[in-house]
């Protein structure tokens, strides 16, 4: 397969007079599983659907390997798209809808057929070649979905949800699948969903979109270690916020909140007055003491490998998550505790 | 509020069931409503006990009719053009005889007797059947208009003709019938397979062949005078004429046996028959003649008067009981040999007339005698004359077999079947043979 | 609220009154008991008499197949058959070809004209084809406005309105809507992702529309291709007003009407024509089984629409108003020689006048009121007896509800004139009390006639409504204690009201000109209905101006029908999806 990077730039989309996409700047290398990550409405789709080439025609360029695409023609692209429904064409067999683009491309029959043959043993369905779609579980449709677009390798390939219309136990298991049939083609990839864990748990890198415009792009840890904005930092997962000032004395650099508690930071330290914690990152104490927090609890929840408490602290509600073990503790509502974060690799934004 | 809504239901539902049995008139008639209704409104102004109930069926759905009803008789008055259909009720008994007041009516319009002389059913109209045709047409497509059946036959007419079938309308099996009696049963035959050979089409009902020639569908039609007159009269640039060989024939009246209500039948017989009331066939809608010589008095110019000029109607001396006895078998014939296979007949006529075109004056013997054959063919009846009076044959035909007694050898749809077979076979060996003779 | 009850949600209606005869059945099943008796003595009945007679000796009254065998021995009966199958197919031909572009043009493109084109989609069905037929004649027969001018300017004619072209023209026309609008809705249905996977893999234009698009909206098309054919295979009054005799339908009328109600032969067609009927709605339900492209499609959203080009525009818009200007060619020769005075030979009338609507006017009010009266009565049972069987069918568990509904849609497979015949048969030893009249000539037979033929659509229109209201309602009814009845009547009807009256409207409207099987049993003219009426005006040379103007009258209140049950349903659609509960 070949290895075509993609290169956005400076895209910009409208629908009538509302601005979708408010200029897009990405690279993509070859061979790459990329991950477009953002909640609905965000562009991520329309940005994934302006690469194949529906929707209106933005400005600004979008590279596959050398060829700047914008304006071409669906049909001429020859970028391979999975849709979130899959769009197996219900009236025609497995078979049959696999060789449809082998057909547009004139390849001679028995050509089809090997083609065919050799994409359904590769996701594992050359039993269910004479079905028809209406036949297929949802797994399976997507399998053959997949296989439709594999089967006249495309440049790149792109996922639009791919996974959102399964159920929960065949997500995980689809996930890593596609991962897998990824690595073995090197084909780049773009995956679109709006899952967070599904992002982290398949991508190299992902970009993160919000309101039209790209937030941070980098790869999973990075963005959950070192979101560089707030949406991030709570899209990738929960995050607890502390608003206060950076005091710098010296070689020390302290967090100082707004109820007057302090925590130290690392010498390199930001500016800011957002510090991002991480629940699992706050222990908890029965004694306060240096770099603690008074804190006391509200609510908890049983998550079976932690216990998330809610307290509140430093003037404001924080998620807590403590280890659990059978013969741990727990602390009831109304519980008074101290709080200590490790700050050692929190984001202060 | 049910209850009153329920109650006006039921008055009317009665009353439109006729309680008032006494002043109604039950009158199972073919004649259109433009004729029917100024008749009624002018009966029931001078006559106001009484009220006409008019139903509406042509000649033989009304015989049929009458003949389905007649175990329980509600239809009062048979009115109809045809004589003979009347001839067909009054053998089958469904007919009253009845003694009516006709002072002022002679006794025959033209060489037809008005009534019967048996008192079963009596004339209160003439008509008279002829061509019509559109001015308009026959300019635009540089013809004249015909004079005779047998112009109709001429070439320069094909494609142009309109008329309806006999079984579809009385009064067209009786144009059909005068022809036959009047030329004699193998050459009237001949004749109308020429005439046909030029339709433009057979129309479903009598009516569909002045609607043609006056929307100016086809340029000539085969109608009955009243349509022609009506037409005329209503504004279209149409215009009628009566051939030679026609025949008045009355448009008759007749009590039904059994009426619920037979004096109110013949007050409107007598009332017919009054000067008041054949006034009243002088109406533009109507048109038809009357039987009083004075009414001719107020006639509109141009109206044909039978009385003065005699030459109407009088080469035929209609002969209603040979109608009668042979009045289905007619109408199968012409139906199976014309009818129902237009197409191959005109086709086969163009062919003809395209041969004798092209062999006019060529001298060619040959080819004449070719087309001399291919005009046998066309005109090959597959009964003779005295096959259609046998009355054991023309029982075939007739429909109405209530008594298993009578089987016959062979069923209509079979006889049908063979006619037909017959006639694709001449009509196709005629077209051939006439374009061998062109070829020649 | 004095039968409020607590305690006793559900009451039997039985155990509170004395009335039903039979104390096991509930009111609703009695209900059902009715309709089934009613639908089995007005159709099933008269039906069946007509396929037994067709399988009778006519003189003995043994059991037979001779009937059939002379029937395809005939050669005038095999010609019948054969023509009535061409002319059904061509219809649907060229209703095709009227209705692709239509229907391709609104779904493809962002097309201002669209508004235009779903009124094209309605224009044909208020004009009665029988109307159009004479109209057509006038515009398009031989001598006709086209032809003439035609002639005059090139020198040649077109054969449109020739034997069985006439026909087809004026039915293809008539019935095309019905292609365009399930072809429409079926494009429209359609998932766009199933066109964008295919561009995606390298199709467009034509060949995107041939192997994807097309084959996707083929079930909307066959569903409509099917309906068009079985009712121009059906039709008696387009043929009959244009002279056609040499199809089934009017082969049957003739049968029946001139050699009488004994003849066998048209009872034999009736059968054919039915069993014919019954068997292109199987087969279309067979092409149809498992092409139910719906549940696999997830998304809808219709193919994907693009702006035209200028070029493309400037087509679009002839053919569109190529098309309008062929369809409403009927409406516009019957709009002319209503105000005509004479037109022959012409193309155009030669002076126009008022005088033929104070005819049609003078002679017409019998008409008109019959018409009211029996499309009152005919619209009124339909929505009873149509509310009352989806109720039956949708909420309750009464055993063989199923068939109240395959009974009452079943009128659909018969035709108007088929039915016509089958109560003249009936009903005509059967008096009247009180009258001594028979059954079969008593005005009240051609309502029911009206009632039965129109209750499918009644029934689609009532089910329809009745899904709208949701389950819950009844039940929370219920369970603060009204008695079924009295759910039914103060919470579900109410909320029906928009379907139910739609419902009525379209019945009155389409009842009110119908011909097939009104021609068969009017028995005197002063029982006859609207469309008898016109055919009784067309009989005479100087009636077809004013029949003309009954024939507009027919259309506006055809249109004004159509129109009001639109807006009802929209109406409707809007208040209930705001209260939409589930």
């Amino acid at each position: 397969m070949k290895k075509d990077g993609i290169t956005i730039k400076n895209v910009h989309l409208s629908f009538g007079s509302t601005e979708v996409l408010k200029g897009i700047n990405l690279e993509i290398q070859p061979g790459e599983f990329f991950a477009f990550l953002g909640p609905s409405g965000s562009g991520k789709s329309t940005l994934l659907r302006a690469i194949a080439g529906f929707g209106p025609i933005p400005t600004g360029e979008i590279f596959i390997g050398e060829r700047n695409i914008v304006g071409l023609d669906p049909w001429l692209r020859n970028v391979g798209m999975v849709f979130q429904s899959y769009a197996l064409w219900p009236h025609m067999t497995v078979r049959d809808n696999i060789g449809f683009g082998l057909r547009e491309r004139k390849f001679a029959t028995s050509n089809i057929q090997q083609k065919t043959n050799e994409v359904l043993e590769l996701v594992n369905l050359s039993h269910l070649a004479d079905r028809m779609p209406n036949q297929l579980s949802g797994g399976q449709q997507q399998r053959i979905a997949l296989a439709r677009t594999l089967v006249v390798e495309p440049d790149v390939l792109l996922l639009d949800e791919p996974l959102s219309n399964l159920d929960a136990s065949l997500r995980v298991q689809m996930r890593i699948e596609l991962l897998l049939l990824q690595r073995k083609l090197g084909l780049t990839t773009i995956f679109v969903t709006h899952d967070q864990e599904e992002a982290n748990t398949t991508c190299d890198r992902m970009a993160v979109l919000e309101n039209g415009i790209i937030q941070q792009v980098g790869s999973p840890q990075e963005l959950y270690d070192n979101p560089t904005n707030l949406f991030v930092a709570k899209f990738l997962g929960t995050a607890n916020i502390l608003t206060g000032s950076i005091e710098t004395n010296g070689r020390n650099t302290r967090f100082v909140t707004t109820t007057g508690e302090t925590l130290n930071l690392p010498t390199a330290a930001q500016s800011g007055t957002q510090l991002v914690l991480r629940p699992q990152n706050i222990e908890i104490q029965k004694t306060s003491g240096k770099g603690t927090l008074k804190a006391r609890v509200i609510h908890r929840e049983f998550l079976g490998s932690q216990i998330r408490y809610l307290v509140n602290a430093a003037g404001t509600e924080l998620v807590v998550d403590h280890s659990h073990t059978p013969d741990g503790v727990w602390f009831e509502n109304g519980t008074n505790i101290h709080l200590r974060p490790n700050t050692s690799g929190a984001t202060v934004l | 509020m049910k209850n009153v809504f329920l109650t006006s239901l039921a008055a009317f539902a009665l009353g439109s069931g006729g309680v008032l049995a006494d002043g109604k008139i039950n009158v199972i008639t073919s004649f259109p409503d433009s004729m029917t209704s100024p008749i009624e409104a002018a009966f029931e102004a001078a006559n106001p006990q009484y009220d006409l109930e008019i139903l509406n069926k042509k000649t033989s759905a009304g015989v049929k009719y009458i003949q389905e009803i007649s175990s329980d008789n509600t239809a009062d008055i048979f009115w109809a053009s045809a004589p003979d259909a009347f001839e067909v009720l009054k053998s089958d008994d469904l007919l009253a005889r009845v003694k009516v007041n006709s002072t002022g009516i002679p006794d025959k319009i033209g060489s037809y007797p008005l009534n019967d002389p048996a008192g079963y059913y009596y004339g209160f109209a003439g008509a008279g059947y002829g061509i019509m045709w559109n001015e308009r047409y026959l300019k635009n497509n540089g013809l004249e208009p015909a004079k005779e059946w047998g112009d109709l036959a001429d070439a320069k007419y094909h494609g142009h003709v309109g008329m309806s079938a006999p079984s579809r309308s009385g009064t067209t099996h009786l144009t059909v019938e005068t022809l036959l009696q009047g030329e004699g049963w193998d050459a009237g035959w001949a004749k109308w397979k020429r005439i046909a050979g030029n339709f433009s089409t057979v129309t479903e009902r009598s009516f569909g062949v002045p609607d043609g020639v006056n929307t100016g569908n086809f340029g000539l039609g085969v109608v009955i005078d009243f349509f022609g007159f009506s037409s005329k009269a209503s504004g279209f640039p149409v215009d009628f004429h009566y051939p030679t060989i026609t025949a008045l024939v009355p448009a008759n009246i007749g009590v039904v046996n059994n009426a619920p209500n037979s004096d109110g039948a013949i007050a409107f017989i007598e009332y017919l028959l009054t000067a008041e009331g054949q006034a009243v066939l002088l109406d533009p809608a109507i048109m038809r003649l009357p039987i009083n010589p004075k009414t001719y008095a107020n006639a509109p110019e141009g109206f044909p008067n039978p009385f003065k000029d005699s030459s109407i109607g009088a080469t035929v001396k209609f002969d209603v009981e040979k109608s009668g006895a042979r009045y289905n078998l007619v109408n199968s014939m012409f139906d199976v040999m014309i009818t129902y296979r237009l197409d191959d007949l005109r086709d086969t006529v163009a062919a003809l007339h395209k041969a004798e075109a092209i062999h006019a004056g060529s001298g060619n013997d040959d080819a004449k005698a070719k087309i001399a054959e291919a005009w046998a063919l066309v005109e090959a009846n597959p009964i003779t004359e005295a096959e259609s009076l046998d009355a054991d044959f023309a029982a075939i035909f007739t429909k109405k077999r209530k008594k298993a007694t009578d089987t016959v050898g062979e069923r209509q749809a079979e006889v049908e079947a063979r006619w037909d077979a017959m006639v694709v076979e001449n009509y196709a060996k005629a077209k051939a043979l006439a374009e061998e003779a062109a070829a020649m | 609220m004095s039968s409020f009850h607590i305690g006793k949600p559900t009451q039997n209606l039985a155990s509170q009154n004395e009335f039903w005869l039979f104390r096991k059945l509930t009111g609703l099943q009695s209900v059902a008991l009715l309709i089934a008796l009613v639908l089995i003595g007005l159709l099933v009945v008269p039906v069946g008499k007509v396929i037994f007679v067709a399988f009778q000796d006519p003189s003995t009254g043994a059991a037979t197949l001779q009937n059939f065998a002379d029937f395809f021995a005939t050669p005038l009966f095999r010609e019948s058959f054969w023509n009535s199958f061409y002319v059904s197919a061509m219809s649907v031909v060229f209703a095709t070809i009227i209705a692709l572009p239509l229907a391709y043009i609104t779904t493809r493109f962002h097309f201002s004209g669209s508004i235009l084109i779903q009124s094209l989609g309605f224009i044909p069905l208020i004009m009665p084809p029988f109307v159009g037929a004479v109209a057509m004649q006038l515009i398009f027969g031989r001598n006709g406005t086209v032809n003439l001018l035609l002639r005059e300017k090139f020198g040649f004619s077109v054969p449109f309105m020739e034997g069985l072209n006439g026909v087809i023209l004026v039915q293809s026309i008539h019935y095309f809507p019905f292609i365009l609008i399930n072809l429409s809705a079926s494009l429209r249905n359609i998932d766009r992702s199933m066109e964008e996977a295919a561009q995606n893999l390298g199709s467009h234009g034509i060949r995107l529309f041939r192997r994807i698009v097309f084959p996707l909206a083929m079930p909307g098309y066959i569903a409509g291709a099917a309906l068009v054919f079985i009712k121009v295979f059906d039709d008696l009054g387009a043929p009959l007003l244009l002279n056609v005799n040499n199809m089934l339908a009017p082969q049957a009328f003739l049968r029946i009407s001139s050699i009488g109600i004994s003849d066998p032969m048209g009872y034999v067609i009736s059968c054919i024509l039915v069993l014919f009927s019954i068997l292109s709605l199987w087969a279309s339900f067979l092409v149809m089984r498992g092409k139910d492209y719906s549940t696999i499609q997830k998304g809808g959203g219709g193919i994907g629409k693009r702006t035209l080009k200028t070029g493309e525009k400037v087509l679009a818009y002839s053919v569109v108003a190529l098309i309008l200007l062929v369809v409403l060619s009927p409406h516009i020769g019957l709009l002319l020689l209503s105000f005509g005075t004479i037109w022959s030979f012409a193309p155009l009338p030669d002076a126009y006048t008022l005088q033929n609507y104070i005819t049609m006017w003078e002679g017409s009010k019998t008409f008109i009121l019959n018409t009211i009266l029996y499309a009152g009565i005919a619209a009124s049972l339909d929505v009873i007896i149509g509310t009352a069987i989806a109720y039956i069918v949708i909420r309750t568990g009464i055993f063989g509800r199923q068939w109240l509904d395959y009974l009452a849609t079943g009128a659909l497979a018969v035709p108007g004139v088929v039915l016509g015949i089958g109560y003249l048969r009936t009903f005509h030893g059967v008096d009247v009390p009180f009258t001594g009249e028979s059954l079969a000539s008593w005005w009240v037979i051609i309502a029911l006639a009206l009632m039965i033929r129109r209750l499918p659509y009644a029934l689609r229109a009532c089910t329809a409504a009745l899904q709208q209201v949701s389950i819950t309602l009844e039940e929370c009814a219920e369970s603060i204690g009204a008695t079924k009845r009295r759910t039914i009547q103060k919470i579900v009807v109410p909320l029906m009201t928009g379907g139910i009256l739609a419902g009525f409207v379209t019945s009155f409207a389409t009842a009110a000109v119908e011909l097939s099987a009104t021609i068969m049993l009017v028995a005197s003219n002063s029982d006859a209905p609207l469309a008898y009426g016109i055919y009784l005006f067309m009989q005479t040379p100087s009636g077809r101006g004013a029949g003309a103007a009954l024939g507009i009258v027919a259309v506006v209140v055809v249109a004004i029908g159509t129109v009001a049950s639109q807006l009802i349903i929209e109406r409707d659609k809007k208040i209930n999806s705001s209260n939409d509960i589930v």
